[in-house]
């Protein structure tokens, strides 16, 4: 018997369907990986699943029994538990009251003893070690606040453990202490649903995989007796290359040019996430990689960098283009030669409620190019758009929908397209393939290291640490706002800067 | 690549198709519930259509009625394109209409009409754009929101323009809380096919106004700016985009717009600033702003809807035995709620696919 099974499930949104007739069984004490592209559905059926979509078609089944869920308490009294992709944890309350939420112990009153105690049991049983069970969530790192979340679910009693993408802000090491904790909880009966796109990680740790495609299920495989380039395949239709293949220019004398950007002793006090004394160059033809783990500081960098009129409290030398930067602001930066590839590309990127063409002229719309007199003529933005379009080939290839209508690929394409529309010298790159579908990672980076190869000087952010050795000349790695070490390409090991990240020493 | 003009046009005319089929049901339900108190819906409509087109004097009032609302209208929707909802049109339309007439006491030198007119809208758009502005510079520099601001101003500015009414430019021979009267050089004359109704070009150049507007949010880059502000103000900022000059020059302008209803009111009509003049213009200009989803050339449409309606109030009060000026408030405010019901229209539509599925 199953542990979960969907059969024929359909999903519609209007005449999309999320979901088509989805059918697939998760063996009960098992770890089960849902892969897809973004878009694919695997979100939406779990929403099902979570009773936060209500089906249309089709019958879910737990244990056998064919159920209807209606919302996330059913679901949860199901024995079904997610852990989402951002922690639904509060901040400043402890470890204890975070779990025992929604399932206090004592009539008058909680009983923390009693939960404590219970807790205790948990974590001995599923050999979760966690001794911090007063201590504010704010203060645990990234990775035990996920541990945090599991528990939480092991205390609700869930027998299905759903995690979204749950190595996305993880150090190697954290992530190899997670699926160690995973394997364990399987060993005692668990059934777990792994979300993923990262296809190394579902291969190492999962028992079997299905992959999704367009809504539909393309087929379940058993993990052991599946390749990385036939899920590939599987997820999107055609044979793709993970790792850049392509020319690397190599340039003559690349380490001692002269820098095009450099910062020196900058320190900046108020931010959320403080930077001290942080000192780098970037050198004309090359990718420079910035590796952390999320908040440690590249956050603020990068804004900095590219806006530094937003931090007052910044101190230190700022120098871009051959001028001093501390406070300009980015329209002055871009008229110098500075391009942006935002973090977060909904929120900082589109204007999702404007067509492409307005998503175009966004950081432009005081360019010469296509404004005299405070006018803006969009006749010569139009063919601009257009060129993007196709030489990206962004879809649907429409100049007038709603940037909100592009999948999260065709965004980013987008919003790099734009950013190489005034061609730039220095390139600010953040996250560029995140929640972007395999097809056009290969693109992007691709995109990116023709910019290199030609000439020009990329500042590469990102939290995926295969991107950055792929692709980056040297990388720094940051760790509490410091640069805590450099490495040169030949140097890059993951183990060694994935320990650089966590702490450690070089 | 024909076929790309499609999603946009098709967007804005289905918006506006939306507008109008929410006033008609709006309104409809208006008709039902003066069914409901035993007048005949068709009498209302009647009344209505006769109140606000049957004389050249009738059409005349409705314009005047309409004009201060277009004013306040585009003074609610240019700071809305950036995000800011201005309730302060009020205090600014009060503080242009003083303006005006203050123009006319200082100027009463000025010997051309047009130089006289020119002079006075300087004064009014001046005066209500200052104080349209400071509520712009506060949330620029302070984060003080703007509803706030702009509803204590409402306050202030009915105070002070009292203030200078009474103890500065009060006319000495009237009874009445008013101004000195402003010299026939500046005022605007009448069309005389409205039969004596205050209204005259100026309609015209407020259609002008409105168009003019229209476009430069559209083409300008500060009209860009605006726009992407109050589509994402992190996106904005993010891209180089001041909040704070466009936020402070876009309320300038609304505050500014808000104040030329002084050229209706007091250049137009009673040639002097009364207090208390405005029929609560600047609120009822949020219902137009929102009527009009926005849309700065939707606010035309709008502002007439709301000018027959306000005409055609008095009327329905007068000609019929049951409906009362309340009941015409009433369809004017489930008008508001069928334009402004955005989710209306998706849940009527899975009703009707439910039937036929």
């Amino acid at each position: 018997m199953s542990a979960l099974e969907f059969r024929g499930v359909s999903k519609r949104f209007g005449s999309f369907f999320a979901n088509r007739e989805l059918s697939f069984r998760v063996e009960p004490g098992t770890i089960h990986g849902l892969i897809g592209e973004n878009g694919a559905g695997k979100s939406t059926a779990m929403k099902a699943l979570f009773g936060i979509h209500s089906i249309e078609e089709g019958t879910i089944l737990i244990r056998g029994k064919p159920v209807r869920i209606k919302n996330p308490i059913q679901a949860m009294k199901l024995g079904i538990g997610m852990v989402h992709q951002h922690f639904m944890l509060a901040g400043p309350e402890t470890v204890l009251d975070n779990i025992i939420l929604g399932r206090e112990p004592g009539f008058f009153g909680i009983n923390r003893e009693k939960a404590l105690a219970e807790l205790e049991n948990i974590s001995e049983t599923y050999g979760l070690q966690f001794g911090k069970w007063l201590s504010p969530v704010d203060e645990l790192s990234v990775g035990e606040q996920q541990r945090v979340e599991i528990l939480k679910l092991l205390y609700q009693r869930s027998e299905i453990l759903i995690l979204d993408e749950p190595t996305a802000v993880l150090t190697p090491q954290e992530v190899s202490d997670l699926f160690q904790n995973l394997k364990r909880l399987k060993d005692e009966g668990k059934t777990i649903i792994l979300i993923s796109h990262k296809l190394k990680e579902v291969l190492a740790h999962t028992d079997a995989v299905t992959v999704l495609r367009r809504g539909e299920c393309v087929g379940t495989r058993a993990t052991s007796e599946t390749t990385e380039d036939e899920l590939a395949q599987m997820m999107v239709g055609r044979p793709v290359s993970f790792t850049y293949e392509g020319e690397r220019k190599v340039f003559a004398k690349a380490e001692d040019a002269r820098a095009v950007l450099r910062l020196d002793r900058l320190s900046i006090s108020d931010a959320q996430e403080p930077l001290h004394k942080v000192a780098l160059e970037l050198r004309p033809a090359e990718i420079l990689g910035i590796a952390g783990v999320q908040g440690n500081g590249q956050t603020t960098l990068l804004r900095f960098l590219s806006n530094p009129s937003r931090f007052r409290s910044a101190d230190g030398e700022y120098r871009f283009a051959g001028a001093n930067r501390m406070g300009s602001n980015p329209l002055a930066l871009r008229r110098a030669g500075m391009a942006l590839v935002p973090e977060d590309r909904l929120a900082e990127g589109l204007l999702l409620h404007q067509d492409l063409m307005e998503n175009y002229l966004l950081g432009q719309h005081v360019d010469p190019r296509f404004v005299s007199r405070g006018m803006i003529d969009r006749s010569k933005v139009r063919p601009r758009v257009e060129a993007a379009i196709r030489d990206f080939d962004i879809r649907p290839p429409f100049v007038n929908i709603w940037a909100s209508r592009l999948s999260g690929g065709n965004q980013q394409k987008l919003v790099i397209a734009r950013a190489l529309d005034s061609n730039p010298s220095v390139l600010l790159i953040a996250h560029p393939t995140r929640g972007v579908d395999v097809g056009a990672i290969e693109r992007i980076h691709e995109a990116i290291m023709k910019e290199r190869n030609s000439g020009k000087s990329i500042l590469l952010f990102s939290s995926e640490l295969d991107e950055l050795i792929d692709l980056s000349d040297r990388m720094l790695v940051f760790f509490n706002g410091s640069v805590a070490a450099e490495f040169q390409r030949r140097e890059f090991d993951p183990w060694a800067i994935g320990r650089v990240m966590g702490g450690g020493e070089k | 690549m024909k076929k790309e003009n499609k999603p946009t046009g098709y967007a804005s005319f289905r918006s506006f198709l939306r507008a109008v089929a929410g006033a008609t049901l709006g309104l409809s339900a208006g008709l039902l519930i003066c069914r409901l108190v035993g007048e005949s819906p068709i009498k209302v409509l009647q009344v209505l259509y006769q109140s606000s087109f049957g004389s050249g004097y009738d059409f005349g009032m409705t314009l005047f009625y309409t004009a201060p609302l277009i004013l306040t209208g585009l003074a609610v929707a240019i700071p809305l394109k950036g995000g800011l909802f201005n309730i302060g049109a009020e205090g600014q339309l009060t503080v242009g209409a003083l303006a005006a007439a203050w123009a006319g006491v200082l100027g009463a030198g000025i010997s051309s009409p047009a130089l006289a007119v020119l002079f006075a809208t300087f004064f009014a758009f001046l005066a209500g754009g200052l104080w349209g502005l400071l509520p712009g510079f506060l949330k620029a520099r302070q984060g003080s929101h703007e509803v706030i601001t702009t509803i204590m101003l409402n306050f202030i500015a009915a105070g002070v323009t009292a203030y200078f009414t009474l103890y500065t430019i009060k006319d000495p021979v009237s009874a009445q809380a008013e101004t000195i009267s402003i010299p026939e050089t500046f005022h605007l004359k009448p069309f005389a096919v409205f039969n004596g109704a205050p209204m005259g070009w100026l309609i015209f150049f407020l259609i002008l106004l409105a168009v003019g507007i229209h476009y430069v949010l559209w083409r300008s880059s500060w009209g860009y700016s605006l726009k992407a502000l109050g589509e994402s103000e992190v996106a904005a900022e993010t891209y180089g985009i001041s909040r704070g000059s466009s936020w402070m020059s876009s309320m300038f302008l609304a505050g500014g717009v808000a104040g030329l209803v002084g050229l209706v009111e007091v250049l137009g009509n009673s040639h002097r600033f009364k207090i208390g003049f405005s029929a609560d213009y600047g609120f009822v200009g949020i219902a137009v702003a929102l009527v009009a989803r926005g849309n700065i050339l939707g606010v035309l449409p709008s502002a007439f809807l709301f000018g027959i309606l306000q005409k055609g109030s008095a009327s329905l009060d007068l000609e019929t035995d049951k409906i009362t000026r309340d009941l015409s408030y009433l369809i004017q405010g489930l008008i508001i709620l069928g334009v402004s019901a955005e989710g209306l229209w998706g849940w009527l539509w899975k009703l009707v696919r439910r039937k036929n599925a």
